[in-house]
């Protein structure tokens, strides 16, 4: 454990969070702690791979768009050669940012400052009066920084910020065989629709981040109003651990997946019969890939630390209109202890015909993003949790929050021995491990231990070896 | 000559005066949450848009063609509008205190049966336990028809100045 490098306060709470760890429990108090935010950004976000975008929302050379890492600025920008870079976006001279615009197409970044000039790979192209003024500089050392670590898997650009560790391949461990039912069953793939939603809450980034870990227990209550309306079916929202759907939480390689399904039938998440039949591909996906995704109408999901995606069906803006499938991801960018701004994408099979990707899209944004009839209620709820934890008597009190459920002593839990994917299946989606293995892994990243040592257990129910 | 270009004028005023009372009567009812009543106002083939702003490098007025906040129709806006109605709509528990600001109001436009109309808008907004506040400020391009004595909305493009919301979400109608 590497805690003697940080203040005694730091690690007496880092050593108290062991301890709730231990008990099922969190501190409330770590949704809002300056000390822990900025170590947060030094280990989890300066060594974890961080989502960048994804690869078609910069087509041709020369196409760019600001991303950032944690605090810091980056140009994610297509070369003329069609590699795809991230370069640190401060000019090498004086710092300047050279990239103005969220996105657009460019040959060259032009600093404002003293007009130092780099071509869209990064490379020093033009310093002015170079001959006299710098004669002895060497511009191939004075590019813009790239990123130390930039990889793809299936469209998505993730990079690290950390020189050496897992490659993205062995960070995504065998969670990959959840991601490709995403992206992989449409013949091409898939493709984002026009630029992210963004939007700045006054909420700490862990409290999306446990939502997106497993929380099938909120939806009922949080978005009842679509259940109400009819917006979404039954089994889609309603309560966890009721009604006919085949319910499966995964923990995989310390990611998770939360499943919504129906045995035996033909679902694929209510994609019309002309994408099923015209597009949807086994060519990508095993036979048991192909099974899970036949059967599913809906995957929660999220990989550590930072990124989300929601795959559902049955869901409708409309009472009266048939209900159609939609596809998100997202990240959520911590910006101090008690803010973060999230990024979310809608996207589409990129075959699909364009009527379909417009009812995708819709469907996309009248659930999640700013306005969707899910969204609009979640982010105040995070709200809450963040003012709640930032005074003194979470401190005081030590109050401790409970992830208790589906613990073994606390309630009847079971593994689906049967089942075929990689990782941990539960049975049942009334269970809260899924944060508990979050909550391990950012813990052994806090104190400097490896992101492994929080992901090797079943985080309920004790399993035989 | 000159005395019918005076009556072409008296008849834009008054056509501005109706479009500047009625704009201010919806901006009332939203303030006073009363969805309902607004939705009455809402036109059967309601194209109801709010893209999604970009920030270019050299473009100052520049939308998404494909992102938006809102892109709805009858059935979708009903949809939302009836969704406040329940009492799990946490968002708008307690609602969020609003005022709206309609001025610029140009009629670009009009006939027997519509006009085309553009105005700016400014929203305070005050939510929560706080003395924090909000602002949304866009410009709108309406299509009012006339409808009995007064208008309905039959076309809203909602042009928001802001490409980050700083909100946490959008749960008012603009």
């Amino acid at each position: 454990m590497m805690t003697d490098d940080m203040p005694e306060e730091t690690a007496e709470t880092l050593r108290e969070a062991r301890d709730a760890l231990d008990d099922g429990f969190f501190p409330l108090k770590l949704f809002q702690d300056e000390d822990l935010h900025e170590l947060e950004v030094e280990r989890i976000f300066g060594q974890s791979w961080v989502l960048i975008g994804h690869e078609s929302e910069i087509p041709e050379s020369g196409d760019y768009a600001r991303r950032y890492i944690g605090d810091d600025p980056f140009i994610f920008v297509r070369d003329e050669s069609g590699e795809i870079n991230l370069l640190f976006d401060s000019c090498r001279h004086r710092g300047t940012q050279v990239c103005r615009a969220e996105q657009g197409n460019t040959s060259h970044f032009r600093c404002p400052y003293h007009g130092w000039t780099y071509k869209n790979n990064g490379e020093a192209a033009g310093i002015p009066q170079k001959t006299k003024a710098f004669q002895e500089l060497d511009r191939e050392e004075y590019g813009l920084a790239h990123v130390p670590r930039l990889e793809s898997y299936e469209g998505l650009v993730f990079a690290s910020l950390a020189e050496d560790g897992p490659s993205l391949e062995e960070w995504l461990g065998d969670f990959k065989w959840y991601l490709d039912i995403q992206l992989k069953l449409p013949e091409g793939g898939m493709e984002v629709i026009g630029e992210p939603h963004r939007w700045v809450i006054d909420a700490n980034w862990k409290t999306i981040a446990d939502n997106f870990n497993g929380d099938s227990y909120h939806t009922a209550w949080a978005h009842g109003s679509v259940v109400d309306l009819e917006l979404g079916g039954e089994e889609t929202v309603g309560h966890a651990g009721t009604g006919e759907s085949m319910d499966r939480h995964i923990h995989c390689d310390g990611h998770t997946t939360s499943i919504r399904g129906f045995e035996d039938e033909d679902v694929f998440l209510t994609y019309p019969d002309e994408v099923v039949d015209d597009l949807f591909t086994k060519d990508g996906l095993s036979e048991a890939q192909w099974q899970v995704a036949r059967q599913a109408l809906s995957f929660t999901g999220a990989i550590f630390p930072n990124f989300g995606f929601l795959h559902f069906g049955d869901t409708t803006d409309d009472p009266n209109k048939d209900v159609a499938p939609f596809f998100t991801i997202r990240k959520w960018r911590p910006l101090g202890p008690e803010q973060m701004e999230l990024w979310s994408w809608g996207l589409v099979p990129k075959n699909a015909p364009d009527s379909f990707k417009e009812r995708m899209y819709k469907m996309y944004t009248s659930n999640f993003g700013p306005t969707g009839n899910f969204e609009q209620d979640d982010v105040p709820i995070w709200k809450s949790i963040t003012e709640a934890a930032g005074g003194q008597f979470a401190r005081s009190q030590n109050l401790q929050l409970n992830y208790q459920m589906g613990m073994d002593w606390m309630s009847e839990m079971s593994l689906d021995e049967e089942w075929d994917g990689p990782g941990f299946a539960y049975t049942e989606n009334l269970e809260e491990g899924g944060m508990r293995l979050f909550h391990e892994q950012w813990y052994e990243m806090l104190v400097g231990n490896d992101r492994e040592d929080g992901i090797g257990t079943s985080m309920n129910v004790e399993v035989e070896s | 000559m000159k005395l019918s270009g005076r009556e072409d004028e008296l008849e834009e005023l008054l056509v501005e005066r109706e479009v500047r009372q009625f704009l201010n009567h919806e901006a009332e009812l939203l303030d006073a949450r009363e969805l309902h009543e607004w939705f009455d106002l809402i036109a059967e083939d309601i194209s109801y848009h709010m893209p999604r702003r970009l920030m270019r490098e050299n473009t100052a007025e520049v939308f998404s063609g494909d992102s938006y906040h809102f892109d709805e129709d009858y059935g979708s806006l009903k949809a939302r509008v009836m969704r406040f109605d329940s009492e799990y709509a946490w968002a708008e528990r307690p609602p969020t205190r609003t005022e709206r600001y309609v001025t610029n109001v140009v009629v670009t436009d009009y006939d027997d049966e519509e006009v085309e109309v553009e105005n700016n808008l400014l929203v305070y907004l005050s939510r929560g336990d706080s003395e924090d506040h909000d602002f949304y400020s866009a410009k709108r391009e309406d299509t009012l028809r006339r409808h009995g004595d007064s208008f309905e909305i039959a076309d809203r493009k909602i042009l928001i100045n802001q490409t980050i919301l700083s909100t946490d979400n959008v749960s008012i109608f603009l």
